[in-house]
């Protein structure tokens, strides 16, 4: 399965690396990233893609308990819905 | 007022009393704050043993723990402490020093990436990057600290921040309540209450969650109102009421058969603030594989991580036990539990005249105060304090479950004695895990606590060497500690009195000694290498394949 994760965080500094050790640590394979700041230091907007047999949320809940965490939303598909 | 004098108003603010640390170079000007502070400092001897005094203070209260450390190997030398907080949910807040700001990033002196570090190790970190975000910065630590699921919380401060000017005007302290906690859905407590009623073999698996929200009441309420056995991970030892004639102990590796007898043949698994975790699980798919299972808990990512709930409900354990409360009709299930337990109670006749470490525990264990604080160190001896002591609450048993720290049970104890001046404090270690962190019998003497240290000691690591015997046919590579120091000398050098003691006729006196003598004592208590915990069930065993000392 292919995973998207829009996530909105607080802006700090070390919110990316964050993110990618839990991803990293919790099993899944990242696939793409996209970083861009929000306007007047709001936070960051980051858009993660992943690729897991594994069921989502066991890294979206993960993701959702680290403090600058402000909002997450996954939209996923299968890899066979992507291939066709 | 200075950032260093800010750090400490807002402990103050926070309701702090005590702190344990150590000093150096990038934290100087919080250790000058600390010298004019109400405060009081506890000096520890490593840093490892401060953050572990903070956890045993925090765990034997409630309260937050609060240590310190210098940058670099200060920050470093907390590393495992922050990880023992971690994993078993500790409130504790760390604050280290930083190199100044002008020189981050340069390779300073004593400049390590202590934030980067930290990522793994603490539920939340924070590098202060402006003097105007100190205070917030902190009473943000104390609230996410004990808010939800608690965890260790570090604050890194660099060191001109520390001596930069701020406005001397505090914010108050704004209380956190529980009430933003969700609150379960109507539908989701009858649903409880109906798989409850309809059970035949329900038992109540309860874990750590429970006391620390608080609900040690309301779940023997709901014991007594909804009847139906229980068992308890190491971490909530104590929960259930000492009286209960279902409660059947721990389960899991090390745990009682009943218990893990019953697991295995329970029809619904209440798990209560607990997490499936593999010491308790045992091979995870035969783990009550018929049952169903309702899963209470404050942490959504503990739902569903490693078994699917029929029924889960995230919130208050407070409020959630009295509304699934309902009658339960399982008779004859509570008689079959009941006579597990008999079947397979716990034996202490043991031949010869050496000391039998079960027996000693028993022992101790009924000659302590009534709420008597013991702390514990990894291994075997860690395993029979639980088996074979009883506590009536779990802030009466401190012992590291989810790291499994050796030399956690010496400093935590520190902890608990200066928490609870009260309450008789005692430290059970190995002959092994003492020695990791034996330097604290410096703050011991320092502070002339009265701590009471009962040293098991099989001249081996002992649970290493059980496991070479079982599944490493015999070959004992580095498990053999028979040059042990003289441990009663070792006290002595601190002033701490202290006896030892090898055979059975020798022990009571000995207790004796050591609880009506009034300052800290050590106790070096003798056993025979070859003694081993029992049962145990092998790696990659399901829970029913116990194997007992005769099995073997
Ligand atoms: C810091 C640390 N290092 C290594 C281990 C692995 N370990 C678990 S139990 C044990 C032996 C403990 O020996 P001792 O304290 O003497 O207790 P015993 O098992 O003999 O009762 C070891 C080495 C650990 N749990 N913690």
């Amino acid at each position: 399965m292919n995973h998207v994760l829009t996530i909105q965080t607080r802006n700090q500094a070390v919110v990316l690396e964050r993110l990618l050790q839990v991803t990293r640590y919790r099993g899944f394979q990242l696939a793409g990233l996209e970083m861009k700041p929000l306007a007047e230091h709001a936070g960051l907007l980051i858009i993660l893609s992943v690729v897991t047999d594994k069921p989502i949320h066991l890294l979206t809940n993960q993701l959702n308990k680290l403090v600058d965490v402000e909002q997450l939303e996954l939209a996923s598909e299968t890899l066979t819905a992507l291939r066709a | 007022m200075n950032g260093a004098d800010l750090v400490m108003k807002v402990l103050e603010q926070h309701g702090v009393d005590s702190i344990f640390g150590y000093p150096g170079g990038a934290i100087m000007p919080i250790y000058d704050a600390i010298y004019h502070s109400p405060i009081k400092h506890y000096l520890c001897r490593h840093e490892q043993g401060g953050a572990f005094s903070a956890i045993g203070y925090a765990r034997s209260s409630g309260k937050v723990g609060v240590c310190l450390a210098t940058s670099g190997p200060g920050a470093t030398n907390l590393i495992t402490s922050l990880a023992d907080a971690m994993l078993d949910s500790v409130p504790m807040v760390a604050i280290t020093g930083q190199v100044p700001q002008a020189v981050m990033g340069t390779d300073a002196f004593q400049e390590i990436d202590v934030l980067g570090l930290s990522l793994s190790v603490t539920k939340h970190s924070v590098l202060v990057e402006d003097i105007q975000q100190l205070e917030a910065t902190l009473h943000e630590a104390f609230r996410i600290a004990q808010s939800g699921r608690p965890g260790p919380v570090l604050v890194d401060i660099p060191k001109n921040i520390q001596v930069a000017e701020v406005s001397a005007a505090l914010h108050e302290v704004q209380r956190h309540t529980t009430n933003d906690l969700e609150t379960v859905e109507p539908h989701t407590l009858t649903q409880a209450r109906q798989l409850i009623a309809a059970a035949k073999q329900p038992i109540a698996y309860i874990g750590g969650g429970v006391h620390m929200a608080d609900a040690i009441a309301e779940l023997q309420q709901f014991l007594t109102a909804s009847s139906m056995p229980s068992v308890t991970t190491l971490k909530a030892m104590g929960s259930v009421a000492k009286d209960d004639p279902y409660y059947l102990g721990m389960l899991g590796m090390h745990g009682t058969q009943a218990a893990n007898l019953a697991v295995q043949q329970c029809d619904l698994l209440i798990c209560l603030g607990a997490r499936f975790d593999d010491r308790v699980t045992g091979k995870l798919d035969t783990f009550a594989a018929g049952a169903k299972v309702i899963h209470i808990d404050i942490d959504p990512a503990e739902i569903n991580k490693l078994r699917q709930p029929d029924c889960a409900m995230l919130g208050d354990m407070k409020q959630i036990l009295p509304a699934i409360s309902t009658a339960t009709a399982c008779q004859p299930w509570l008689e079959h539990c009941q006579q597990l337990k008999q079947q397979h109670g716990w034996r202490y006749d043991h031949p010869g005249e050496r000391i039998y470490a079960p027996l000693l525990l028993k022992q101790l264990s009924e000659r302590m105060p009534d709420n008597s604080v013991v702390c514990c160190d990894v291994g075997q001896h860690q395993m029979w304090v639980a088996q074979h002591m009883r506590f009536d609450h779990p802030r009466n048993h401190l012992s590291s479950g989810g790291l499994g720290t050796m030399g956690f049970g010496l400093p935590a104890a520190i902890g608990a004695k200066l928490a609870r001046p009260h309450d008789t404090v005692l430290a059970v270690s190995g002959d092994g895990s003492f020695m990791m962190n034996v330097q604290e019998l410096g703050t011991i003497k320092r502070f002339r606590l009265p701590v009471k240290i009962v040293i098991i000691d099989n001249q081996r690591l002992g649970m290493v060497k059980q496991w070479q015997q079982l599944f490493f046919n015999e070959r004992y590579s580095e498990t053999d500690l028979s040059d042990n120091p003289d441990f009663v000398a070792l006290a002595a050098a601190f002033a701490i009195p202290g006896h030892r003691i090898s055979r059975k006729d020798e022990v009571a006196d000995a207790l004796e000694a050591m609880f009506t003598w009034q300052g800290p004592y050590l106790l070096h208590v003798c056993i025979d290498e070859k003694d081993n915990v029992w049962p145990l069930v092998p790696p990659g065993a399901a829970n029913e394949q116990m194997i007992t000392e005769h099995s073997s």
